[in-house]
């Protein structure tokens, strides 16, 4: 009998030396070497077709364009000593910097630049035509000037004004294969090698035109999610993690992380379709505007840390942004009942809000307006569906009457506006206003910034006034960042920028 | 001993699922809050006077969710339960009745469908058919209707040998009549067991589904959904945790007792 | 012999059978759900051509009797295609998970068979006394506990207990084995719990029953100790009961870790088909559904001919 009671002691004690083996593991980082943890398997690493963000993140390390933007958003020269653009807006001009070397020891000549937009625009000999960057469809040659060989022409086929943003589009040398798995660009970063469902390792690029950077190595870990990443933040695993939520940031210890805001430039809004019978009426959208309270929505879904938005551009465009709408709306029952009452419906009325299930942000949200309401009579009943049904019947079909998405776009305001003109293939929300087409329409043939400028918000100010539609917030990140570390810049779009990074001299 | 055993089990047993039933009765009438009124600024409230379960991160009491999500948990599994119930029984007993190639055809479909893991089939079927309450009532009757055939098959073969039935055969009685008055109703001893048991392992899936996020959507709860909603909470938030999770517990048990009374009492008639 | 071989081949031929139909079943099912995968791929932005052509490139253009062939020669050749949502080819995305799946699988049957059975031997000792009664009692409120609540608040009292506790905590096996044992093993329990009362429970009554035949009492009377008896003549005697009981709880071990995955965030099948299903990634959901599907018919199957072969009686009939 004895002998059975010790196989069961033995279990015992198997079991609860399990439970002990819980994390005794630390990690350290070699001096010169910093871990950047990511969450997505990398796609490509080939500038011309890359789309996923966490693609972006890891390239703008590698690859350099004509213009660069700063953490601030602006764009300054790049791989451009300067430019100009055509009073008539369908000409710039690119003056390009000497003495840049490429990462095979190359030097880069007006030739690459040539080379590099006209593969981008669809208008090298062998390629099908289609403009890989979309935006490059518009243009119509790409060739050295005649009188000055270091200077680049850019023909559009028609006037636009809102092209700049794209040419940071990147520059490689002529005729290198960029869908090789050897990337090739000026930026002060190498591509080391890539492994599966591991990590992305890139080298210090020492001949960088701009100075060598400090530190030696840079690894982009691939964790499987925010969970995994903040877990080998906790280990000490990973010196960088760029998107944390709010209440996984407030796990991490103060000594060890700095935690960064992050306005992540979206916009969550509460898309009411706006060729739905009772939303139809501005009255009635603007008494939504009126019943919910933003701030609680953000405490709710995003543990306090979103900006509320009144309108669809978020502070994080910078000077695009209209701060003049900033809280047009604050929560008032009453008045949201007599706009309701005024339009007709005193009793309020059902609404369906279609919301995408994989995005607990946005379920969450729409729990929380359903609540709220409530209280003016919309009786808001939820439906969930999966993302491919969502981005067909909601998006691209529009046969819906309410949801909630975040609207993300390029870092370029005419890419967040364009969609409410009325003939976009974007605006899901059906806004129609003649005066805002017409602005819409102006906005390429507008040469001066500050003309643009006074159009945008323009803009912005008849779509509040017309209550297009119900923004929310625009959501922010988290970035921790090892305390070891400084110099590292948050930038308002995707782009983990890994020169200014350095580690603390003690 | 086994009378006094089986009383037991089904005195705890009744005690347990009559705990439940007594949430959901009550929150048809009366919970202590709104259990949809979103409250941001208490969110996240530890158990107290007011909210004796606490508050989860809406600020919505937990008491009256837990007692507003009785009412989906006992719901699914009872219609479930039916659901499968009514498909075993329709093609259970012609199986057992007429033999052949229809048992054959029949059983081969059943087997097919025991084959395929339960939790996994379940998930799959409401992929298919997008996630809602209703979805998962049919996925999981559809999950647990071979069950309930292979019961009827076998009760039905052991009743078709009865003197009466093939006197009611001899009489020209048609055989669906044959199969509704006379067979039906003898086979609820040999279905008793497995329905209560079918609703705890329905309970049990539909909680695991409903934690997956496949299951009930909000604003419905079961006990299963309010621990999904937990999931990030879960150390800071353990009430949110706990309270469901005691529920969920108390109803399997409840049933698993009661059908263990049933075992008890039957394998001592048949003694 | 003959009568052997003769049991064996029409098994198999069932077996072949039940895999066919399962795989058509699995394949019928993907094909009638609504949503296109080309369409989740390419995004809201996608022209009418550009669909078309991704569909024939996936295949998706030709008949379905064709599609099925295909897939099933993919099936046996572990040649599945490519992911539709993760663009890598299936098989390889299934392996990659396996090793948590298998490792659960593996350390949760340890558990089962580690724990129950000593418990049941010591509980069928002295059937009704207090220690049968505790255990008796215990068990059937382990059997209640759904694995993934279990997992639930076993975080939640660890966290509380040990100050370096972390949930979710995740090592490769090739990196660290035993860090990758270590952080499977609470999942593994949380898993293996009600299938230990489950074991314990068969296992008692098997005990019981085999205590008081005749064969034991003559090996009493033959002056064998207990424990000799136990090894030499209860178990395995109880075997037919157990490897039954086994190959059920490995599948209902299979199918429990799928959802307590989630809860310790583990990067294993169920995380895998929970990705897969969120977006419509047929081409892996199919895989992974049949694969699934086929092990645990397997396992059925080990348990039906090791049964029978451990008792010939069950042949026989």
């Amino acid at each position: 009998m004895r002998s059975f009671s010790k196989i069961i002691t033995a279990s015992v004690l198997i079991a609860s030396m399990a439970f002990g083996l819980a994390s005794c593991k630390s990690g350290s980082t070699s001096s010169g070497s910093v871990t950047v943890g990511i969450t997505q398997e990398p796609g490509t690493f080939d500038p011309f077709t890359v789309v996923a963000a966490g693609d972006q993140e890891i390239i703008f390390n590698i690859y350099e364009g004509l213009l660069k933007y700063d953490s601030k958003g602006n764009l300054n020269p790049c791989l451009a000593k300067d430019y100009e653009i055509s009073d008539s807006a369908d000409v710039y001009t690119f003056t390009v910097r000497d003495g840049v070397k490429f990462q095979n020891g190359q030097e880069l000549t007006p030739n690459d630049v040539v080379y590099s937009l006209q593969k981008a625009a669809g208008l090298l000999p062998d390629s099908d035509g289609k403009a890989l960057v979309s935006a490059f469809a518009k243009v119509k040659t790409v060739e050295l000037t005649k009188d000055d060989p270091s200077k680049v022409r850019v023909t559009l086929k028609e006037p636009d004004s809102e092209l700049l943003s794209f040419f940071t589009c990147a520059i490689v040398p002529a005729e290198y294969d960029t869908s090789s798995k050897d990337p090739c660009g000026t930026g002060p970063f190498k591509f080391e090698n890539y492994s599966i469902s591991q990590n992305v390792t890139l080298s210090a690029n020492k001949d960088y035109w701009g100075g060598a950077p400090a530190i030696d190595k840079v690894v982009f870990k691939i964790c499987a999610d925010m969970d995994a990443g903040l877990l080998e933040l906790q280990s000490g695993t990973i010196d960088i993690f760029p998107h944390l939520t709010k209440d996984r940031a407030d796990q991490l210890s103060a000594d060890a992380y700095n935690i960064l805001d992050n306005s992540s430039n979206m916009v969550q809004i509460f898309a009411l379709n706006n060729k739905v019978e009772e939303l139809s009426n501005p009255k009635v959208r603007e008494a939504i505007n009126y019943a919910i309270d933003r701030s609680d929505i953000i405490k709710v879904t995003m543990d306090g840390a979103g900006v509320a938005l009144y309108a669809p551009m978020s502070p994080a465009m910078g000077k695009w942004y209209d701060s003049s709408l900033d809280g047009k709306y604050s929560k008032d029952i009453d008045k949201a009942k007599s706009l309701l009452a005024e339009a007709g419906y005193p009793d309020g009325f059902d609404l369906k809000v279609t919301v995408p299930s994989s995005y607990l942000v946005h379920v969450n949200t729409a729990v929380e307006l359903a609540s709220e309401l409530s209280a003016v009579g919309i009786k808001l009943k939820i439906e969930q569906i999966d993302w491919a049904t969502w981005l067909d019947e909601v998006y691209s079909k529009r046969n819906y009457e309410s949801t909630v998405i975040c609207l993300t776009s390029d870092y370029a305001p005419y890419d967040v506006i364009q969609r409410y003109a009325s003939d976009s293939k974007d605006n899901f929300i059906n806004y129609s206003n003649k005066e805002v087409d017409e602005l819409i329409k102006k906005l390429p043939l507008t040469p001066g910034e500050d003309e643009k400028l006074t159009i945008y918000h323009q803009i912005l100010n008849i779509m509040a006034e017309d209550n297009a539609s119900c923004y929310i917030q625009d959501p922010q990140e988290m970035v921790a960042v090892s305390t070891k570390l400084e110099g590292y810049n948050v930038y308002p779009m995707y782009i983990q920028d890994m020169y200014t990074v350095k580690f603390k001299t003690a | 001993m086994k009378t006094a055993s089986s009383r037991i089990f089904f005195i705890t047993g009744y005690i347990l699922i009559g705990i439940i039933f007594a949430l959901f009765i009550v929150s048809i009438f009366w919970t202590p809050y709104d259990p949809n009124m979103t409250n941001p600024a208490i969110k996240l409230t530890p158990p107290c006077a007011e909210h004796l379960f606490g508050t989860d991160n809406f600020g919505r009491d937990t008491l009256s969710r837990v007692m507003y999500a009785s009412k989906y948990t006992i719901f699914i599994s009872f219609a479930g339960i039916a659901i499968a119930l009514a498909l075993g029984l329709v093609t259970g007993i012609p199986a057992g009745y007429y033999g052949g190639w229809t048992d054959r055809g029949i059983m081969l479909l059943s087997n097919s469908i025991m084959c395929f893991p339960g939790i996994l089939l379940a998930l799959v079927a409401v992929a298919v058919a997008g996630p809602s309450m209703y979805n998962v009532v049919w996925a999981l009757g559809l999950v647990f209707a071979p069950t309930f055939a292979r019961v009827c098959r076998i009760g039905t073969m052991e009743l078709k040998q009865r003197d009466y039935i093939t006197h009611a055969k001899v009489m020209g009685i048609s055989s669906p009549r044959i199969m509704a008055v006379h067979i039906l109703p003898n086979l609820t001893a040999s279905l008793l067991p497995a329905t209560v048991i079918g609703l705890a392992n329905m309970t049990l899936f539909e909680s695991g589904m409903s934690y997956l996020g496949l299951g009930v959507q909000p604003p419905d709860a079961s006990f299963g959904k309010l621990l999904a909603d937990a999931q990030s909470y879960m150390t800071r938030a353990p009430w949110l945790v706990i309270f469901p999770s005691l529920m969920l517990i108390i109803y399997i048990l409840g049933l698993y007792f009661v059908s263990e009374g049933i075992r008890i009492k039957s394998s001592k008639g048949g003694n | 012999m003959g009568r052997k071989t003769g049991f064996l081949i029409s098994k198999i031929l069932e077996l072949l059978a039940t895999l066919i139909l399962v795989s058509l079943l699995t394949f019928v099912a993907f094909s009638v759900i609504p949503g296109d995968t080309a369409q989740v791929i390419l995004g809201p932005d996608a022209s009418q051509a550009q669909l078309d052509a991704l569909r024939a490139e996936l295949g998706l253009d030709k008949p379905l009797i064709v599609q099925y062939l295909n897939w099933l020669i993919g099936l046996f050749t572990f040649n599945l295609g490519k992911s539709a949502a993760f663009g890598v080819p299936v098989s390889g995305l299934i392996a990659e998970r396996l090793p948590v799946t298998i490792g659960m699988s593996i350390i949760a049957l340890i558990f089962v068979i580690g724990i129950s059975y000593p418990l049941s031997i010591l509980s069928a000792r002295r059937p009704g006394k207090i220690l049968d009664q505790v255990f008796s009692v215990l068990g059937h409120v382990l059997f209640a506990i759904p694995p993934f609540v279990l997992s639930l608040l076993s975080i939640i009292a660890a966290t509380a207990l040990f100050s370096g506790f972390r949930a979710g905590q995740y090592y490769r096996p090739e990196d660290d084995f035993a860090g990758f044992v270590g952080c499977l093993m609470l999942p593994s329990f949380c898993i293996a719990l009600p299938k230990i009362a489950m074991t314990f429970k068969y296992m008692r009554s098997s005990i019981i029953e085999q205590s008081s035949s005749e064969y034991v009492k003559n090996a009493k009377g033959h002056g064998l100790t207990d424990f000799r008896i136990m090894v030499k003549h209860i178990l395995p005697n109880s075997n037919v009961s157990a490897i039954t009981v086994i190959s059920i709880v490995l599948s209902d071990i299979l199918a429990g870790s799928l959802i307590v995955e989630q809860v310790f965030n583990l990067p294993g099948l169920g995380r895998l088909l929970l990705a897969g299903i969120a977006r419509r990634d047929f081409p892996l959901l199919s895989g992974m559904v049949f694969y699934i599907a086929f092990i645990t018919v397997l396992l059925y199957f080990a348990a039906d001919i090791l049964g029978s072969i451990a008792d010939p009686r069950i042949r026989l009939k």
